[in-house]
């Protein structure tokens, strides 16, 4: 995949999850990183046919949220049906550095490191 | 485009940094309406009190508690009845306001032993009722009235009461969006935790920022039955107070309201690792997205297919009727926080609606952040919009609905343009499938309403009879008296303006 085709596909997964999921968007850092961090985890795994892995509550939660992004994502994007493994893995660093940047490094939201709730 | 300076704001040029016009390409890391901070001196806020945010959002929702308002009896009425929160039991909560009426005598002397007094006379007037919520007001807050060891004192006094204080008086923050706060963390470290649940399901959560809205509640716990799923607390939308002291027993938080009661959800993640799930029930699809999630956790998918598809048979094609009419209405939000990021895809892409204007009064720069990533290019987002900003931007973007409270909504009346009841509903519930048709209906009607074309007639002026409401302003001179706006050139340009 050219460094282009890759920037364009991250951009169609950047936008889905800024118009669609309300996890990025937790109160704090530390929540926003746990959820970026979990999501995209169990994505990868749901993209490459894989059953995630549900032990904990936070497990299970961010699978719920990751198979819905998956099927959103494979009903708008058919490109991601042909993904392999390692395109996959770098789609999700990708998507994963984008989301950081905005919702968290360059936020300009003033209670994001506050320590209390 | 950087941050806009209205022209009604030229005296006040600190507003600058709560108006954001989106344009392409531009994202929240370069601009974000500074919100949650205190109102400039000089601008007609449409705010509330935290005292009301306290009280009117979330604990007066409540079906079995008394509401123990401590001060002068203002501010037990106008957080009375103002919204219509139903209940399963007669509606308890909206038949009854409670208050110790404080005097001038009272806030000299003190007011503890009225308190008292009117806590025992609540409790003696309705023997069947064990349960209550005492709150603090701008005044007895300053006269330093100790409403807890009050409570205390009545809790020893009879036995077979719960009582909780909300120390939350007006003054305490910039918005109501203070009370949320302090009754959120109130209530997870005082109560949270003392009573035991009984289970009756592998399934368990609680539906958190959901307050029974004409029935929101209601309805959805039509959905939670049906999948079999056991709400232990409803925060707090036809709940009862002992089943928020219950909440540490539920394996997921459900949050639709996260800045009413997104702080308990987090407390409760941190103190019972009980983990968050944000969804949005207003919206077809995005209720459908939510009702996945859910059952995505409890691992019951095809319960949720099943539940969607049943709902979709019924209502979707009531909703495609009224999208086919709406397609294209230029709609504006102007309520308190999320309604703008929960509204503002779904009526786009359920209704085909477009929202050209939003203004939160009480949310922070986390709901901007959400509105800004889901709403459309050239659009205002406008945090603690006041009055004349509301007559200019109505200018602006010429709305064919506005999306408002009661007080905004009769200023945009007098325009004639309609109003819908965006805070209390018209005709509601507006959660769920069945909720989101309701909530078309209202806005079909509210466009589609010949009054509004009767209302504009004036018999003294024969042009006035049309139906183009901008051609009516543009023939009826009492119009002019809207616009009277001294920072723009004269009341005839501002006339022209409205009339296009």
């Amino acid at each position: 995949m050219s460094a282009e085709a890759l920037e364009s596909k991250i951009g169609d997964l950047f936008d889905y999850v800024q118009e669609r999921c309300l996890w990025q968007f937790s109160s704090r850092t530390w929540d926003r990183q746990a959820n970026i961090d979990g999501v995209l985890a169990k994505a990868a795994d749901l993209f490459l046919g894989r059953s995630p892995s549900r032990e904990s509550p936070e497990d299970k939660l961010h699978c719920a949220e990751a198979s819905v992004l998956v099927s959103d994502c494979r009903e708008r994007y058919p490109w991601t049906g042909s993904v392999d493994e390692t395109e996959v893995l770098t789609l999700m660093e990708g998507l994963k550095s984008r989301l950081v940047d905005i919702a968290i490094t360059q936020s300009k939201n003033r209670e994001l490191n506050h320590h209390l709730y | 485009m950087p941050m806009v300076l209205l022209s009604c704001d030229s005296a006040i040029p600190e507003r600058q940094k709560h108006i954001y016009l989106k344009a392409p390409d531009e994202d929240t890391r370069e601009y974000l309406p500074v919100s949650n901070a205190a109102t400039i001196p000089g601008t007609l806020s449409e705010r509330g009190c935290a005292f009301c945010g306290a009280k009117l959002v979330i604990g007066g929702v409540l079906k079995d508690t008394i509401q123990m308002i401590h001060g002068p009896i203002g501010c037990a009425y106008d957080t009375w009845h103002t919204k219509r929160y139903p209940t399963d039991n007669g509606h308890f909560n909206m038949k009854y306001v409670w208050s110790t009426d404080m005097k001038e005598s009272h806030i000299v002397f003190g007011g503890e032993k009225r308190l008292e007094k009117s806590m025992h006379e609540a409790f003696d007037e309705m023997p069947d009722i064990k349960r209550m919520i005492v709150y603090t007001t701008c005044p007895t807050a300053l006269i330093g009235d100790d409403v807890k060891a009050v409570a205390k004192k009545v809790m020893q006094d009879r036995p077979d009461v719960d009582i909780f204080t909300v120390e939350c008086p007006g003054f305490s923050g910039v918005s109501q969006s203070k009370g949320h706060h302090v009754l959120n963390i109130g209530w997870i470290n005082e109560k949270v935790g003392t009573l035991d649940a009984e289970i009756t399901s592998d399934y368990t959560m609680n539906f958190i920022g959901d307050f029974n809205i004409q029935g929101d509640t209601q309805l959805l716990q039509t959905y939670w039955d049906r999948l079999g799923i056991q709400v232990i607390g409803h925060f707090t939308g036809n709940a009862s107070y002992d089943d928020l002291r219950k909440m540490h027993k539920a394996q997921l938080n459900v949050v639709n309201c996260a800045r009413s009661s997104g702080y308990i959800a987090n407390e409760l993640k941190k103190q019972y690792g009980i983990p968050r799930l944000d969804i949005d029930s207003w919206g077809f699809s995005y209720m459908a997205e939510g009702i996945r999630k859910i059952c995505a956790f409890f691992g019951i998918e095809e319960r949720g297919e099943k539940l969607i598809e049943e709902e979709f048979a019924i209502w979707k094609p009531k909703l495609d009727w009224y999208k086919e009419r709406l397609q294209g209405t230029r709609m504006a939000i102007w309520t308190g926080g999320p309604r703008l990021w929960h509204w503002t895809k779904s009526v786009e892409d359920d209704l085909g609606v477009q929202v050209v204007a939003m203004s939160s009064k009480f949310g922070h720069e986390e709901d901007f952040e959400k509105v800004i990533a889901r709403g459309q290019e050239g659009t205002y987002y406008i945090d603690d919009g006041n009055e004349l900003e509301f007559f200019e931007i109505i200018d602006l973007v010429k709305p064919d609905v506005i999306f408002t409270g009661p007080r905004v909504g009769e200023l945009v009346k007098k325009l004639h343009i309609p109003y819908v009841n965006g805070h209390a509903y018209h005709n509601g519930p507006y959660m769920g499938f069945e909720g989101f048709v309701n909530l078309a209906r209202d806005m079909y009607n509210a466009v589609h309403n010949p009054l509004k074309h009767l209302a504009g007639i004036d018999i003294r002026v024969a042009e006035s009879n049309t139906a183009d409401q901008y051609a009516r302003a543009e023939a009826n001179p009492v119009y002019q008296r809207f616009f009277d706006n001294p920072n723009q050139a004269s009341g005839n340009d501002s006339l022209m303006r409205v009339a296009g």
